[in-house]
């Protein structure tokens, strides 16, 4: 028989030393710590990032490129003599020369600025439409939302290149580059639109909205101060990976003689013109083809980088 | 001796002969960071969990109480690791175990109840086939003869346990047989008439395929008056074993879940969060482990609910012997459930002990602060700074106040409110409030109590003209707020404000702390940048938050200071009446106290009135004036909340008062 009223062995009543555990004043903030936001946190996790340091370093030079390629050649891109026709490099002609005696250097060169201005003209233009439609149709819901979602529907049912042949075929004498950058963004905001739909139906369900609201906020105000800053991140994800798909799409219209005409100088459109000669020379076409998938390789990378920072929970690790 | 102080006698002496079932020592548990620095959330813990015995570990969150059950099961997340101490169970040490090896132990010789019942269950899987994947994951292994032995102790059963048969159960086939032998039997040894009809009746509900085993139903017909040969030829009769589904449907029934073998063939979305938890209970108690550790088991469910579940969970622990590791945040649910209490603070043990001597008794200054914040029904109102000043007067003071009550003047009316919602795929309406009416006083709190799904939240946002009644009206100083449109409207958000219940989701995470509460001044238009910069921090010294935190953003802060942060941006306009949707039932017990300090401080001094909606009745006892009860979107009770506490008129109330744990215990008797 033992006292039941005595704590079992292992169990007697313990204080911890008070020295070893020291209080701490209730829900203290912790001052040390550097205030950060979200932008800021992203771009902790960014800066670490090898994938984005290597696709940064490559953005930046391929830029630099589109904006001054004059600093790295001299040549005429359109200069053209039939006198060189197919000549290998020589000192100051580094790539060689095409069928039609041109510099292949001087011309990847100054590609750069049509592959980069399409690709950033569509992305732009895509954005804009693209969040505006999907922020409208998700915020007021209802029919708004049945009406645009059908339309985007029925975009998504076309394919974007087979529709861009189709459009591009009624406006061949058209000689702007513009003309490519609305097609492909005709067909290429749709996607956009989805996804901002679906952010702004997530965040719209959020509580600050409603906290918002009682402040005195009105719901145009709650869409563009809370809604859409709350919703920036999976647009500016698809945005940057779907950038590098832009130039491939004009790349590939050039390729098919319908996206610039044959004037503009384009990766896409010399790309095409080499293939003719791939047998006898194929390095005229190796350059451009390189410097397109360098390019769009760059900025895909540089979209999934983002998307790690931006989004942890997608992470791949 | 008094029979119940014999069947504690006998419980002690197995206990002490048995030793400690799970035996932690000096436990160390490191988490490692991104950056590789280790973070120590457990360090020198030790405690002891002995058969049948109920231990709490009570903290608040990040003071690794559940860091330390979960290393007990091998189950620590992420990158967490035992990193020094021991772990034994039944005197055998585990904390070195391999994954592979703690598979074994495991289901059969610890269960786990996880916390919320919402994420834990497949939705894909039907609930029985989940049960019956613990069954099946240890290959039913239910011969425990050391538990049954606990398990007679506590239920004083005298007869001898026949070892062989044990665990075998009754199964729904021979079900109807053994019923009609038993009143066969029964009319043999001469029961007849009403004695007969209330033992057959026992038998029908004690006898679930599945849960009953041999040697109860041998000792069921044996105190019935059935002689013992003829008991034991009739349970070993008819009690052959039973097919898995008896065997699912009995645990079920076990952890108290009607109609369980019905309930079994349903998904978990089929199910409320009660019900869920007592599956996840019959989960963790399939395999009839030893020890079963609770991981804040019945936090995410009302009041009413919890105290059934734990009643339910505590009787059926103690028929089968288990001994139940649980981890809470509710110094009244440890006082009242655990023998044992194990306070933890910054992943260190401060202090452990008999429950009830810890509790009131307290001895280290964190357990002392504890007890010292927790609301309990004895708990008197809060008594703002000012008041506190000195006590005599004080207390005078305060009583004058609740005289004036009568005569104070009315800032909200709500008059026979109703709303009313359209549930998919229904016809009919749902009422989620109805015909409440209510009168909330100037310069005072009324709370509005209820459970989950009363409509309280409903009547707060109509309330704050966030939702439109379906009929009757809510008025503010005299005017009907339905009225209010453009600029009148402006002017009555700037007078009634809300603070909502989730920390985390009232504040745009990409706004700074600085842009968050300045918000109302500039949707209000009020003063310039640098009038708004001093309006801000005057603020955050109102809600006693360092200027620093101006550039800081949300996730950077924690549930309280996040919660002291919606109060500054709710007071930024200097309002009337403030909106509390919940606003301290996420936090912890001693950040909850400072909140309603606040809270308390914010009204003596501006004059401020509150709606206060809570499901927790102690917190009402500490800061509201009058109570209304809602239930089922009606108004059950109102009154001043003296009157609601001490002499309750309806049932609902006096079950919600009942079901508060620890609700009579005093605590912290010394503080």
């Amino acid at each position: 028989m033992t006292d039941i009223t005595k704590p079992l062995p292992g169990q007697e009543r313990y204080v911890a030393p008070l020295d070893e555990t020291p209080l701490q004043t209730v829900d203290t903030v912790d001052e040390s710590a550097p205030a950060t936001s979200m932008w800021a946190d992203a771009w902790r996790t960014l800066r670490k990032n090898p994938l984005f340091i290597i696709s940064g370093i490559l953005i930046i030079c391929i830029v630099f490129v589109a904006l001054f390629p004059g600093v790295f050649t001299k040549n005429d891109p359109n200069y053209c003599n039939l006198d060189n026709s197919l000549e290998p490099s020589r000192p100051g002609h580094p790539f060689g020369f095409d069928l039609q005696g041109c510099d292949v250097y001087s011309r990847v060169v100054y590609g750069t600025r049509t592959s980069l201005s399409v690709g950033i003209l569509t992305t732009l233009i895509v954005v804009a439409v693209g969040t505006l439609i999907g922020a409208v149709a998700g915020f007021f819901g209802g029919w708004v939302d049945a009406v645009l979602s059908r339309i985007v529907d029925i975009f998504m049912a076309i394919p974007m290149l087979l529709g861009a042949i189709v459009v591009l075929q009624m406006f061949r004498t058209v000689t702007s580059i513009w003309k490519v950058v609305l097609v492909l963004a005709l067909f290429g905001w749709v996607s956009t639109a989805r996804i901002a739909r679906g952010a702004v139906l997530s965040s719209k369900n959020l509580e600050f909205n409603t906290a918002s609201t009682a402040l005195g906020s009105t719901p145009t105000r709650n869409l563009f101060r809370h809604i859409l800053p709350n919703s920036v991140s999976p647009i500016i994800v698809i945005a940057t990976t779907s950038l590098g798909s832009y130039i491939v799409s004009e790349a590939t219209l050039s390729f098919l003689g319908i996206g610039l005409p044959s004037t503009t100088v384009s990766w896409g459109g010399d790309i095409s013109k080499a293939q003719s000669i791939l047998r006898t020379d194929p390095m005229v076409l190796f350059y451009p083809s390189v410097a397109l998938a360098i390019t769009v390789l760059a900025f895909i990378m540089m979209g999934d980088a983002v998307k790690d920072a931006l989004d942890p929970k997608s992470r791949t690790a | 001796m008094t029979e119940d102080t014999n069947i504690e006698q006998k419980l002690d002496d197995l206990q002490r002969q048995e030793g400690p079932l799970l035996e932690v020592k000096d436990l160390q548990v490191d988490f490692t960071t991104d950056d590789g620095r280790a973070v120590h959330a457990v360090r020198d813990s030790s405690f002891s969990v002995y058969p049948g015995q109920w231990v709490a570990i009570v903290g608040e969150s990040g003071s690794g109480k559940s860091t330390s059950a979960m290393a007990c099961l091998g189950l620590l997340p992420g990158t967490g690791k035992v990193v020094g101490g021991s772990i034994k169970l039944n005197g055998t040490e585990i904390s070195h175990y391999t994954q592979k090896q703690f598979v074994t132990v495991r289901g059969s010789k610890m269960g786990l109840v996880p916390q919320d019942p919402m994420s834990n269950l497949n939705p894909v899987w039907r609930i029985g086939t989940q049960v019956k994947e613990a069954l099946v994951a240890n290959n039913m292994d239910v011969a425990h003869e050391k538990r049954s032995e606990l398990a007679k102790a506590l239920a004083d059963a005298d007869i001898e346990i026949k070892s062989e048969g044990d665990e075998t159960f009754l199964g729904s086939k021979e079900l109807p047989e053994l019923i009609e032998a038993a009143e066969q039997a029964l009319v043999k040894v001469g029961v007849t008439g009403d004695a007969l009809e209330k033992k057959m009746a026992y038998f029908h509900s004690e006898w679930v395929p599945g849960s009953e085993t041999r040697w109860r139903v041998a000792d069921d017909l044996i105190k019935a008056g059935v002689k013992d040969d003829d008991a034991w030829y009739i349970a070993k009769k008819y009690v052959l074993g039973s097919t898995m589904n008896d065997r699912i449907a009995g645990l079920l029934d076990e952890a108290g879940l009607p109609d369980a073998a019905v309930r079994a063939r349903q998904y978990p979305h089929e199910f409320s969060g009660g019900m869920r938890q007592r599956a996840l209970i019959a989960i963790g108690l399939a395999c009839r482990p030893e020890l079963l550790i609770a991981d804040e088991p019945t936090s995410a469910l009302d009041v009413t609910v919890q105290k059934r579940i734990l009643d339910h969970l505590q009787g059926l622990t103690d028929s089968l012997g288990t001994a139940v590791l649980f981890i809470t945040h509710d110094l009244g649910l440890a006082a009242e459930r655990a023998q044992h209490i194990v306070v933890m603070y910054k992943g260190q043990v401060v202090e452990s002990g008999p429950s009830l001597e810890v509790l009131q008794h307290p001895q280290h200054p964190y357990t002392k602060r504890l007890v010292a914040a927790a609301p309990s029904l004895a708990s008197q109102r809060i008594v703002s700074v000012e008041e506190r000043g000195d006590d005599a007067s004080a207390l005078m003071e305060h009583k004058v106040n609740e005289d004036s009550l009568e005569h104070a003047d009315v800032v909200i009316d709500v008059e026979h409110l109703t709303k009313e919602f359209k549930l998919p795929r229904r016809k009919e309406m749902f009422k989620a409030v109805d015909d409440v009416s209510f009168k909330v006083k100037r310069g005072t709190t009324l709370a509005i109590v209820g459970e989950s799904g009363s409509g309280k939240s409903t009547v707060a946002n109509m309330v704050l003209k966030l939702l439109k009644p379906t009929s009757g009206t809510v008025t503010y100083n005299g005017q009907d707020i339905s009225q209010f449109k453009g600029k009148s409207l402006l002017a009555f958000r700037r007078h009634v404000q809300p603070v909502f219940q989730n920390p985390y989701g009232s504040l745009d995470p990409m706004y700074s702390i600085f842009r968050s509460i300045e918000e109302p001044l500039r949707i209000h238009g009020i003063g310039d940048k640098t009038s708004r910069a001093v309006r801000v921090r005057e603020l955050l010294d109102m809600v006693e938050l360092p200027e620093s935190v101006m550039q800081r953003y949300p996730n950077e802060l924690s549930g309280g200071q996040r919660q002291r942060i919606a109060i500054a941006r709710a007071m930024a306009l200097n309002p009337d009446v403030i909106v509390c949707d919940e606003a301290v039932s996420a936090l912890d017990v001693l950040v909850q106290d400072q909140v309603l300090h606040l809270l308390n401080d914010l009204q003596t001094k501006n004059g401020l009135s509150y709606l206060f909606i809570t499901h927790d009745l102690a917190v009402v006892r500490q800061i509201a004036d009058d109570v209304v009860v809602m239930q089922h979107g009606r108004l059950v009770e109102h009154g001043t909340t003296d009157e609601v506490f001490l002499h309750p008129k309806q049932q609902y109330t006096k079950d919600l008062l009942d079901a508060i744990p620890g609700g009579k215990l005093e605590l912290g008797l010394d503080l």
